[in-house]
């Protein structure tokens, strides 16, 4: 075994350099700013100060959370019966199935994101199809509609994914011994098959939400300049304003919501057993 | 007693493959019955579409006078007993028993109060709050059966539900779940391939194999009255011989003529006898109705089981010609080179190649010095399909070499009629080292001598079970010795509390009523 271990040594350090040294840094240029030598760093908590204080921000922040939360309720409603039926299919079906919702991610996200501008935009084949039927242009790009579409595609394989394999590891004597005890269908997969997926669920929905709450390229593409989301705060930050000490602090921010967010999760995630543990009938 | 269920004509196929073959039976309220076969016997598929969880591809299941064939699991008064318990994880004891009761939608004050009587029919009142998950094999098959009694089914359906249990805990929910059943007053069709559990169980026992119903009836009826060689070999140890009936109440065995009391058989009918262990009384030679030797004896805590023959099988009987090593000593290679004659027979010298020749001669050449063998490079030989006897030379590379002799012979065989079967073996040479050195003397003795026995019938293989010879292996020196090989004769297990020694001869009696005569199968 000692020797397995001596393997490892590569890889701990190859996450020491990229993993963790960056993170600190990030803590490092939260807490900073900027001094006018290079060498010298000023403890500060001026950026978080700034972040709470500027009412600009809090809104990016809160609408940032309300487009993931809505992308990731419509993943959880769209994934879930997909999910379902594909678990129904037998082995060989349900494989091709799996591989069906997962061959878009072969092609690069940012490729997908354009091929959706194109579709949506105001001469795209969506508003050629109203002009014919002797509707107006409606305008699709650029929208909130537009923002949530991008995310729920891209990121729905991973809530697909989950649910499915949550769903096919379940004994299937179960449902049996639900229907043997009076349940039909809806009963049984109300009281038995849903409570089972719900671990499942519940790491589907942390997949997709934190993409979801930090991306920027799919707000800056389909949502246009203006619709800003917190992730594009961030990159503004580091690429145009060189701000890196404020976007650190941004980011910081972030990684304290999402950790807080996985840490409910998994309280969720364990409760099954708990939820109900003390009642009677 | 009320018939319940009708299973008429049931046929399933699966893929093309058919596992029920029509199967009509008839189950009564308040019946225990065990549907007894081994893996694969049909037993759960018949259980699983009373339980409404397959549909047959043809038949009736006629369920107090109404067919349920089509009728989803939820909608029939039936409750399982699932393989593997089945309990539902997310859920506590309480909860697992409480599923059916909600589901009917009955009010939480009948429903707590019900569910703590099932507990107390299974003794765990004190498990309500518990996860299932933590519970023991045996007290999870307990909640397990407290979730479907629960619901007051008329039928209650088991599938092996022991079969993950260890012996005693197995014993110890055999006596309880008779006792529920007792209690509860309803019918429990249980599935089993434990044949001691249907017999300490069952009210009735149905015997299955291969999708067919083979017998049905009371234990006793089952244990006593076997209607085959199959079903008698499957319940409980039984000695089975073949016999031929004179007419009703004669039945001719091992060429003697005895008194029994099966009727409505054909005069010279061929057919199965059966004697089960316990009904065999040992007692002095003279007095036995089959007279025999006790081959062994084993202790089973009670009783001795004892195996005792009454007639050999077919025997043959070979010379082991034991001679010294002689081995030519080529002092200039410094090589030593052995082998011995060997017999042949005059049918095997066609298929006859080099391989075989070294074998059989145990042709070997080494270097006295380091022990290491030598290859040998040449075999030079002349051999005819004739009785005689050939020479054979065996050379080195550096021309050490050895000649011995093929003896060509008649083919020796022995024909049993009585048994219709044949043994054969061969006359053989051997060092007297080879038989020190042997570490399992009675399998090498039989590759020696080539010993083999086959059926005449359909020249399958017939174990030769005895080998015996004259001489102390750990001893012997060069001569001729007598080696015989026999097939398994007439052997009949017997139970006493009486303890007999191997080699005792003993006679062996029983009552004309212990005798059971069944139809030869198919």
């Amino acid at each position: 075994m000692k020797s397995f271990q001596r393997i490892s040594y590569p890889y701990i350090l190859w996450m020491t350099l990229m993993i963790v040294a960056p993170m600190l840094l990030i803590v490092l240029y939260a807490f900073t700013t900027q001094g006018n030598d290079v060498t010298t760093f000023r403890f500060t908590l001026e950026n978080f100060a700034r972040f709470f204080q500027d009412a600009v921000f809090l809104d990016v922040l809160k609408r940032s959370l309300i487009i993931a939360v809505a992308t990731t309720v419509i993943c959880v409603l769209l994934g879930y019966p997909i999910a379902y039926v594909i678990a129904q299919h037998n082995p060989k079906n349900q494989m091709r199935l799996v591989l069906m919702v997962t061959l878009p991610t072969w092609i690069n996200m940012l490729v997908r994101t354009y091929a959706w501008m194109g579709i949506l935009q105001d001469d795209g084949i969506i508003n050629s199809f109203f002009s014919l039927v002797g509707l107006g242009p409606v305008k699709l790009l650029h929208t909130t509609f537009a923002v949530i579409l991008g995310m729920v595609y891209n990121f729905i394989p991973f809530m697909i994914l989950q649910i499915h394999t949550s769903l096919t590891k379940m004994d299937q004597s179960l449902l049996e011994a639900a229907e043997d005890l009076g349940a039909n269908r809806v009963e049984s997969f109300l009281r038995v098959t849903l409570p089972l997926s719900l671990p499942g669920v519940i790491s589907g929905i942390t997949l997709v939400f934190l993409p979801a709450v930090s991306s920027f390229f799919i707000p800056k593409l389909l949502g246009g300049g203006q619709y800003v989301l917190i992730g594009n705060v961030i990159e503004t930050q580091f690429l145009t304003s060189g701000d890196w000490n404020f976007g650190s602090a941004i980011s910081l921010i972030m990684a304290v919501i999402i950790i807080l967010s996985m840490y409910l999760a998994k309280k969720v995630d364990r409760s099954p057993e708990s939820l109900g543990g003390g009642s009677k009938g | 007693m009320k018939k319940l269920i009708q299973f008429k004509h049931i046929v399933k196929e699966f893929d093309g493959k058919l596992v029920l073959k029509g199967i009509d039976l008839d189950i009564y309220e308040n019946e225990f019955v065990t549907l007894l076969g081994p893996s694969g016997c049909g037993k759960t598929t018949l259980l699983r579409i009373l339980g409404g969880f397959l549909t047959p591809s043809e038949g009736q299941v006629i369920f107090d006078g109404e067919d349920i064939k089509n009728l989803p699991p939820y909608k029939r008064e039936v409750n399982t007993v699932f393989q593997k318990y089945a309990l539902f994880p997310h859920m506590n004891v309480y909860q697992n028993i409480a599923f059916g009761l909600k589901i009917k939608k009955e009010p939480k004050d009948i429903i707590e109060q019900k569910v703590m009587r099932m507990l107390k029919l299974v003794n765990l009142e004190d498990y309500a709050e518990r996860n299932v998950t933590e519970l023991s094999g045996g007290q999870q098959q307990r909640i397990a059966i407290a979730r479907a009694l629960v619901n007051e089914p008329s039928v209650l359906l088991l599938d092996e539900p022991l079969g993950a249990l260890d012996l005693k805990l197995r014993k110890e929910m055999q006596r309880e779940l008779k006792k529920i059943q007792q209690e509860v007053g309803i019918t429990f069709i249980y599935v089993t391939h434990d044949q001691e559990e249907a017999l300490t169980m069952s009210d009735k026992i149905v015997v299955m194999k291969d999708g067919e119903i083979q017998q049905v009836g009371t234990p006793t009826d089952i244990y006593n009255e076997p209607v085959n060689r199959y079903v008698a070999n499957f319940i409980g140890e039984s000695n089975i011989v073949d016999g031929m009936m004179l007419g009703d109440k004669e039945v001719v065995f091992e060429d003697k003529k005895f008194d029994c009391v099966d009727v409505g058989f054909e005069p010279r009918q061929k057919v199965d006898v059966v004697i089960r262990p316990e009904d065999l009384d040992i007692v002095p030679r003279e007095e036995g109705k089959l007279k025999g030797v006790v081959k062994s004896v084993v202790f089973k805590g009670v009783h001795y089981e004892m195996m005792v023959e009454t007639r050999k099988g077919t025997s043959i009987t070979v010379k082991m010609k034991v001679s010294e090593d002689r081995p030519v000593f080529n002092e200039a290679a410094n090589e030593k080179i052995s082998a011995n004659d060997f017999y042949l027979d005059v049918e095997d010298v066609a298929e006859l190649d080099e391989a075989t020749i070294v074998a059989r001669a145990d042709a070997q050449a080494w270097n006295p010095d380091t022990d290491e063998f030598v290859s040998i490079k040449e075999i030079v030989y002349s051999i005819e399909p004739k009785i005689g006897k050939y020479p054979v030379t065996f050379t080195t590379k550096a021309g050490t070499s050895i000649t011995v002799n093929m003896i060509v012979k008649e083919q020796n065989r022995v024909t049993s009629r009585e048994y219709n079967e044949e043994i054969y073996a061969m006359n053989f040479f051997k060092k007297a080292d080879e038989i020190h050195e042997s570490m399992a003397l009675e399998t090498d003795l039989k590759t020696w001598a080539n010993a083999s026995a086959w059926s005449l019938e359909d020249e399958s293989e017939v174990e030769i079970t005895s080998v015996q010879y004259d001489f102390d292996p750990e001893t012997v020196t060069t001569g001729l010795y007598d080696v015989t090989f026999a097939t398994e004769g007439y052997e009949y297990k017997v139970v006493s509390t009486d303890l007999y020694h191997e080699g005792d001869e003993v006679g062996l009696t029983f009552a004309p009523e212990d005798i059971h005569i069944m139809e030869k199968e198919g």
